[in-house]
């Protein structure tokens, strides 16, 4: 019996990504490369990228999928994310430290990937431990207002300082949001049972408003109106949820000059090109001088959009990359999500499922928003393109993201396993 | 889950065609924008800039300087339509154009070649619609001292033969530095830019609705005793002459404030409104080739004066020479307006062409009907109306003048306008004309339109 669940955990992990893994691991090593000797003087940092990408490429993917029979092609579309924003970076940063820095994060998000994944497949008590973690995130999103620590920067308090450090909470709080939702929400269609998971929700946004950070609020608050749907089709209640938020945002549109000014700028960047408009024109313009190619790796100037390597670097990479790879980038996103609603599909339990499904979508939603604000299809809103963007706190907070899924994804498979050994035992 | 599963998979494949779609179309709009800082450092040679019949507008020396026309006068005619290198006249195709007059979204290969071999690689030159004689004699008859603008078109195709904008610069003193020497305003082409009130011109969108709305307004009598006073006020007509009791045409002709404001209260603004936004008012062009600022017509019209007022062009109502020669256009072409272009045709340095313009109908703006009676009104007004001095011996001139007040006391002299078109498909030019302060539209502008098409007839055939 023992032999037949082996020969089935092989069979899963045998699964045909090796095509993909080494298309990936080629892309790495030879953007890099390119980099690597575009000028006379080597770029010796550029070099060991080259090497290290897909080396530890491979190695995770293989580490991790030796560990537990985790869903590889998600795993390997996550990883070339995170080498793609790397690429980027030392490609368009000239200088060699930003690219450093977010590797070091990238190793840090690798370890919370892990731990993602073996917090998930270890955590049982959710519904015991679910005051006490939604409390918890209530007072992390709280911290930017303590004094002394918390910190306003691009016109948001959602920063904190640690010793040197600064984080982003409401980054943190994502997976922990996700997973107080997904418990709230399991085994309750009835809307009076769900209310304190709403309620937790509803305060998490006024607490994340107070601090000004609209991206995040309306992440947070898509996130959870789309998982309650998810949770008990019950379509009316989600629909006046949509319509609340709809009559708030025009409230906002009304009260808050700071809303209507980025409304403003998205209508008519061109009206104001000098000043509030400057951002967006910028990107407007690298994303037209890429054309379809690109103008190549190394020979655009993306520097010249403000936040080129944050909320921009979507513009960055369309400039360096072309169109093409901007728009197979966002194919990439989609497969993530494709799968990972597989994973949310398959899930044995309401919780798992749920909580598979909160952070696709949520990693969806992401995307799109500031997709959208770099193209001028949404207003821009200051949120970060998932584990492409320079910053530590959102690159962490994806993985770990990422490694639930992953570990949803191998509870799933192993299941699975389970049962058709257990067909065979009957029908033997 | 399934259902919102697939909405953020649908959605997120809108999204990449809708950002696949405008970057493919627009990208190079955005590329070539004034403030892309990239163009400027462009390793490249810019192409030349030609009209219609090839005559070189500008051009690359092999030492990289940008020449312009030789003549000094010609050259400053199509200062605003050429542009110039610094992109100050941001309108300019210089400006508009310059991702292709340099071609940094060129092709992969030319870039590899280009990279390898060192050469520096030589843009595309960009062929106009612009006739470059036409234009420049259109700037010379111009009555000196005045400020204005004139736009000659082919109402069958859509194509700009003209653009003329007073005052105009030198764009050599714009590259050498002697922008002292720019005169206010310069770099505005005022065909495009330029929003004027239209005064009487605006009558054929007024005689337009009431045509629309009711056929039977032809033959209804209205009595014009020179002023005409309404609750709230009073409208008299030029040098308050009593018409009479006249007929639509009559009152056309002879640009009858007092009917025009009474057909204007009769229509109501509801309706007024719908007609001059059929015909483009308060629409946000976009034409692909150039920029055109969007014509105004009052959302919201307060009492009977406003309306009144409307009815005749002024007040809140606002628009572009281009527009209005748009508008005339249609009328010329059965009621269809054709969508403007500037660029007949892009080529690579190796001759290859790599965008041919087409001409588009844009929308049927008027029936045919109506515009077939507009035109006869029209008509009548050149032979024995208020535009005589626009006929042309041996063509059928249609046409309508208009004086548009721009003060409340009459203390500036009036907008001169004129608008009109030849009647006759061998020659399909409309034309239109203000020039700022220039009095009434019977004079200058009607002479300087009749002069103007004459030369178009001669020049393009």
């Amino acid at each position: 019996m023992n032999n037949k669940l082996d020969k089935m955990k092989r069979a899963l992990r045998r699964s045909n990504t090796r095509l993909l893994l080494t298309a990936v691991m080629a892309f790495q090593a030879l953007t890099q490369a390119l980099i690597a000797f575009q000028d006379r003087a080597v770029n010796p940092q550029a070099l060991i990228l080259a090497v290290a990408l897909p080396l530890v490429t491979m190695l995770v993917t293989n580490l991790m999928g030796r560990l537990w029979p985790v869903d590889r092609a998600i795993l390997i579309m996550v990883l070339f994310l995170c080498s793609l924003g790397i690429i980027t970076l030392q490609d368009i940063a000239r200088a060699d430290v930003t690219p450093r820095t977010q590797a070091i994060y990238a190793g840090a998000g690798l370890v919370a990937m892990f731990t993602g994944a073996t917090f998930i497949r270890a955590f049982r008590s959710w519904k015991k431990l679910l005051p006490l973690m939604m409390g918890l995130c209530l007072i992390a999103l709280l911290t930017p207002w303590t004094p002394g620590i918390g910190i306003y920067k691009y016109g948001a308090r959602n920063w904190v300082g640690l010793g040197g450090f600064s984080v982003q909470p409401s980054e943190f709080m994502k997976p922990v949001m996700i997973l107080c939702l997904a418990a709230g929400f399991a085994n309750r269609p009835r809307f009076l049972k769900c209310l304190p998971a709403i309620g937790f929700a509803a305060a998490c946004c006024a607490v994340l408003l107070s601090e000004k950070d609209l991206g995040a609020v309306l992440l947070y608050f898509l996130t959870t109106v789309f998982m309650y749907y998810a949770a008990t089709s019950n379509a009316f209640i989600t629909l006046s949820g949509l319509g609340m938020g709809g009559a708030a945002a025009v409230i906002a549109y009304r009260f808050l000059p700071y809303v209507r000014d980025r409304v403003a700028i998205w209508r008519n960047p061109w009206s104001d090109y000098d000043g509030a408009g400057y951002q967006l024109v910028q990107s407007l313009i690298a994303i037209g001088s890429g054309g379809l190619f690109g103008m190549g790796v190394g020979l655009g100037s993306p520097r010249k959009i403000p936040l080129y390597h944050s909320d921009f670097i979507f513009a960055s990479i369309t400039e360096e990359f072309g169109l093409i790879l901007a728009i197979g980038l966002l194919a990439v996103y989609v497969m993530i999500i494709l799968r990972g609603l597989i994973v949310a599909f398959n899930a044995r339990t309401s919780f798992h499922s749920l909580a598979a499904f909160g952070l696709v979508i949520m990693l969806g939603l992401q995307t799109m928003l500031i997709v959208g604000g770099n193209t001028k299809l949404l207003p821009l809103t200051g949120v970060t393109l998932p584990l492409v963007c320079y910053g530590g706190s959102s690159l962490i907070s994806t993985f770990f993201s990422m490694g639930i899924l992953l570990g949803i994804s191998s509870m799933n498979a192993l299941d699975e396993a389970r049962d058709i050994e257990q067909l065979e035992l009957r029908e033997d | 889950m399934r259902l919102i599963g697939w909405l953020v998979v649908a959605l997120f494949v809108g999204l990449s065609a809708w950002f696949a779609w405008t970057a493919f179309t627009q990208g190079a709009i955005w590329a070539s924008d004034v403030h892309n800082t990239r163009l400027a450092a462009a390793n490249a040679l810019r192409g030349d800039i030609l009209d219609r019949d090839g005559h070189v507008l500008a051009t690359t020396d092999s030492d990289g300087t940008r020449r312009y026309l030789e003549s000094d006068a010609a050259r400053r005619a199509l200062s605003q339509t050429v542009g110039d290198t610094r992109g100050m006249s941001g309108t300019g195709v210089e400006s508009f154009y310059s991702a292709s007059l340099l071609d940094i979204s060129g092709s992969l290969l030319d870039r590899m070649s280009e990279l390898f071999s060192g050469v520096r690689h030589v843009g595309s030159s960009v062929r106009l619609t612009i006739d470059g004689p036409l234009q420049a004699y259109v700037a010379g008859q111009f009555p000196s001292g005045y400020s204005g603008a004139a736009c000659v078109t082919n109402w069958r195709t859509g194509e700009i033969l003209a653009m003329v904008s007073l005052p105009n610069y030198d764009p050599y003193d714009v590259m050498e530095g002697r922008e002292e020497r720019v005169p206010d305003t310069a770099y505005l082409n005022r065909c495009l830019q330029g929003l004027y009130t239209p005064g009487s011109i605006f009558k054929i969108v007024t005689l337009a609705s009431a045509l629309s709305n009711d056929p039977a307004v032809v033959d209804q009598p209205f009595t014009c005793a020179g002023v005409w006073d309404y609750e709230g006020g009073h409208i008299n007509c030029a040098g308050n002459t009593a018409h009479g009791t006249v007929d639509l045409e009559t009152a056309f002709k002879r640009s009858c404030n007092v009917t025009f404001g009474k057909l204007a209260y009769q229509l109501g603004a509801q309706r007024l409104r719908e007609t001059a936004e059929r015909l483009g008012f308060n629409e946000n062009f976009k034409f692909g080739d150039f920029v055109v600022y969007n014509s105004a017509f009052p959302g919201r019209i307060s009492g009977t004066s406003g309306l009144v007022w409307a009815g005749i062009g002024q007040g809140e109502v606002l628009v572009t020479p281009l527009h209005m020669t748009l508008i005339t256009g249609a009328v010329a072409n059965g009621g269809v307006m054709m969508k403007p272009w500037l660029v007949k045709g892009v080529t690579t340095a190796l001759g290859a062409p790599s965008a041919t313009g087409v001409s588009t109908p844009y929308r049927q703006v008027l029936d045919e009907a109506v515009a077939g009676t507009i035109a006869a009104y029209m008509r009548e007004t050149v032979k024995s109306g208020t535009a005589k001095r626009a006929a042309i011996k041996g063509l059928s001139v249609c046409g309508k003048t208009g004086s548009a007040e721009v003060s409340d006391d009459k203390s500036v002299e009036t907008n001169a306008w004129f608008t009109g078109f030849i009647d006759d498909p061998a020659h399909p030019y409309a034309i239109s004309v203000v020039i700022e302060g220039g009095g009434a539209g019977a004079r200058l502008p009607s002479e300087l339109a009749a002069r103007a098409l004459k030369k178009a007839v001669e020049y393009v055939g």
